[in-house]
């Protein structure tokens, strides 16, 4: 299987302080990874990077061997799709408007959306399960809603590579199990998936490859097997069994005070 | 590990699989089909144009109008005066100002992501002015390729107050509503303060009474010169925005978002930036500074038409052209002989109408 994106190096600063550091891995055409690490590990930077969004202070981002700097804006938008953790819009924008704007990369500056735009649009609205929504308006959604309507959004891309910055958020169980067979059908159409999720139980038996951010330590990446062990998992949480006596000791302190 | 559970919202029914349920708001029905709207416009603008050339101090009726068009009755000397020389560039003008207010604030409004932007909250009318009166009081010889410095410098103040502005306004990705109006009623005041100061340098006392009725918001009577080169730039700018429209709905998503389906968001924003400007600038020198005409229109037209801003494009320049039409009209004959200033009429139909969206909002523009 070919490389479609591969991080080099890769650093990025934010405000002074480090986010990424030495972040090296490659997503092989296809493969279904899962990003996982602590709160503030730098997910959601390592995806935006990924997708191109953001660029970082050094090493090197490539799309298909080609440095990601070098390619067209438009060109990367047809290649790659993020769905991000946050959608606000201005305005009050139905759903079906929200996701017609993931054809954004297809359409010419005065050409209007052609047949093959409102195809892609009616079956990224179905995949994601959003098309009986799609005449409401957005902001008005629930948070389960919009999540499915912000992955729809990121299929009407028709996307090689989809980016999913955590995306069973918001989701109750009976859509979390939703999401992940439209994750294994859009593999099987060849589409290559990395997820930031928090929920260690759907990345067991769900995703090809693990991504282990943890603060100050390179990327650490291989199976879920090889990778969701309790010592290194307790590691890269940061949950240390002696951490609940010290709470409560400080808990008591506290009361103390409060006397 | 727990598994979050999704919180079913109030206001969203779990159960939504007939795509509206009871008291779920969608946005197909009713809203008018932007064609039907058009065509109701463009009549409703002729018609408009005709009671506001029939309308004044001397009435002319709209069948003598007809008949001079079509040549079955000639108009007195005293008619055809009137018409040509006093009526019809006004009310001409009043369309082209309202036309570049309204469109000046569809862009400025999509660029914000906010419905109160205008070109007068947003201080952009302000900047136009000062630079109007630096060119009259100190350039009123030059010109440059056929534009008048003032011309040109009142484009440039418009252009460079929504830049500070909207660079004062935007953090992290984000355009803030308090520094933004804040902001702009700064600068605003400033600038239209300032151009009191102008007057000391005034020696024969013209600039003095163009500055006055500037501020208030007088549409004048043009030349047929001027009004032809406003109606050129502003025809110039509607062109030059038409691609921009599809851009505002991707930039609505937040500028990362319109970044990541492919958009220039700096070549976007700069763009909208001097059209917008240009557009004020044409508005600003027919007309002054006229409030709340650029607020109010776009937002009625959303109402009717939802946000597409490609559909809201032409409703919103027919629309804005009428609206100032029949307010200019009114303007010139509510306390005839006597004419109030359009840009105090605005004030005070707009002010309350500002109020009332500032407090719709609340916080759902806070972003």
């Amino acid at each position: 299987m070919s490389c479609l994106l591969r991080l080099d190096g890769v650093h990025f600063d934010y405000q002074g302080h480090r986010v990424l550091r030495q972040t090296s891995f490659d997503l092989e055409e296809g493969s279904c990874s899962a990003l996982i690490g602590l709160n503030g590990a730098g997910k959601t930077t390592l995806l935006r990077i990924a997708a191109g969004v953001l660029r970082p202070a050094s090493g090197s981002v490539s799309l298909n061997g080609r440095p990601m700097e070098a390619i067209p804006l438009k060109e990367v938008a047809r290649t790659i799709a993020l769905v991000p953790q946050q959608l606000e819009l201005g305005f009050e924008f139905t759903v079906q408007q929200v996701v017609e704007q993931g054809r954004t990369p297809f359409i010419g500056m005065l050409r209007g959306p052609g047949r093959s735009d409102r195809i892609a649009v009616d079956r990224a609205l179905d995949l994601a399960d959003v098309s009986s929504l799609r005449h409401r308006v957005f902001n008005e959604l629930s948070g389960g809603e919009r999540q499915r309507v912000k992955i729809a959004l990121g299929l009407a891309q028709q996307p090689r590579l989809l980016l999913l910055d955590e995306p069973t958020q918001n989701l109750d169980i009976g859509r979390q199990v939703e999401l992940i067979d439209l994750l294994h059908f859009l593999r099987a159409e060849g589409i290559t998936i990395l997820a930031s999720m928090h929920d260690l139980h759907l990345v067991d038996k769900n995703f090809s490859t693990v991504l282990l951010l943890s603060p100050g330590q390179p990327l650490a990446s291989g199976s879920p097997e090889q990778m969701l062990k309790p010592s290194i998992l307790e590691r890269a949480f940061q949950c240390p069994p002696d951490r609940h006596p010290l709470l409560i000791e400080r808990a008591e302190l506290y009361r103390r005070e409060a006397r | 590990m727990a598994i979050e559970i999704a919180t079913v919202s109030n206001t969203s029914p779990a159960s939504s699989q007939d795509g509206s349920p009871a008291g779920v708001r969608t946005r197909e029905k009713g809203r008018l089909s932007s064609l039907a709207l058009i065509v109701l416009l463009t009549v409703a603008l002729g018609v408009v144009t005709l009671a506001s050339l029939a309308t004044g101090a001397v009435s002319i009726s709209p069948r003598t109008i007809f008949a001079a068009m079509l040549g079955y009755q000639p108009l007195t000397e005293m008619q055809r005066l009137i018409l040509f020389h006093l009526r019809l560039p006004r009310v001409l003008a009043s369309g082209l100002v309202g036309s570049g207010l309204a469109l000046s604030g569809l862009l400025f409004q999509g660029l914000f992501r906010n419905p109160i932007a205008d070109p007068y909250v947003i201080g952009s009318s302000g900047g136009a002015i000062f630079g109007a009166c630096i060119g009259i009081s100190f350039f009123s010889q030059w010109s440059v390729f056929g534009f008048s410095a003032t011309a040109l410098l009142a484009f440039a103040g418009s252009a460079a107050t929504m830049a500070l502005v909207y660079s004062l306004a935007r953090s992290a990705g984000k355009t803030n509503v308090v520094t933004l109006l804040l902001a702009g009623f700064a600068i605003s005041t400033m600038f239209t303060n300032s151009s009191y100061f102008f007057e000391l340098f005034d020696k024969t006392g013209t600039g003095n009474r163009i500055l006055l009725s500037w501020l208030h918001g007088v549409i004048g009577i043009p030349a047929w010169t001027e009004l032809g080169v406003s109606a050129v730039l502003l025809a110039l700018a509607t062109v030059a925005s038409l691609p921009l429209m599809r851009t505002l709905n991707t930039l609505a998503l937040g500028d990362e978002y319109a970044q990541q389906l492919g958009i220039r968001v700096e070549l976007a924003r700069v763009s909208i930036i001097l059209i917008g400007s240009l557009l004020t600038a044409v508005a600003v020198a027919l007309g002054g500074m006229i409030s709340f005409a650029g607020l109010i229109v776009p937002h009625v037209a959303r109402l009717l038409l939802g946000p597409d801003h490609v559909r809201l494009l032409p409703v919103t320049a027919l629309a804005g052209a009428m609206f100032l039409m029949l307010a200019d009209t009114l303007a010139r004959t509510i306390f005839a002989p006597s004419e109030v200033p359009v840009g105090i009429l605005m004030a005070f139909i707009g002010g309350p109408f500002f109020l009332y969206l500032l407090r719709k909002m609340k916080r759902s523009y806070t972003v």
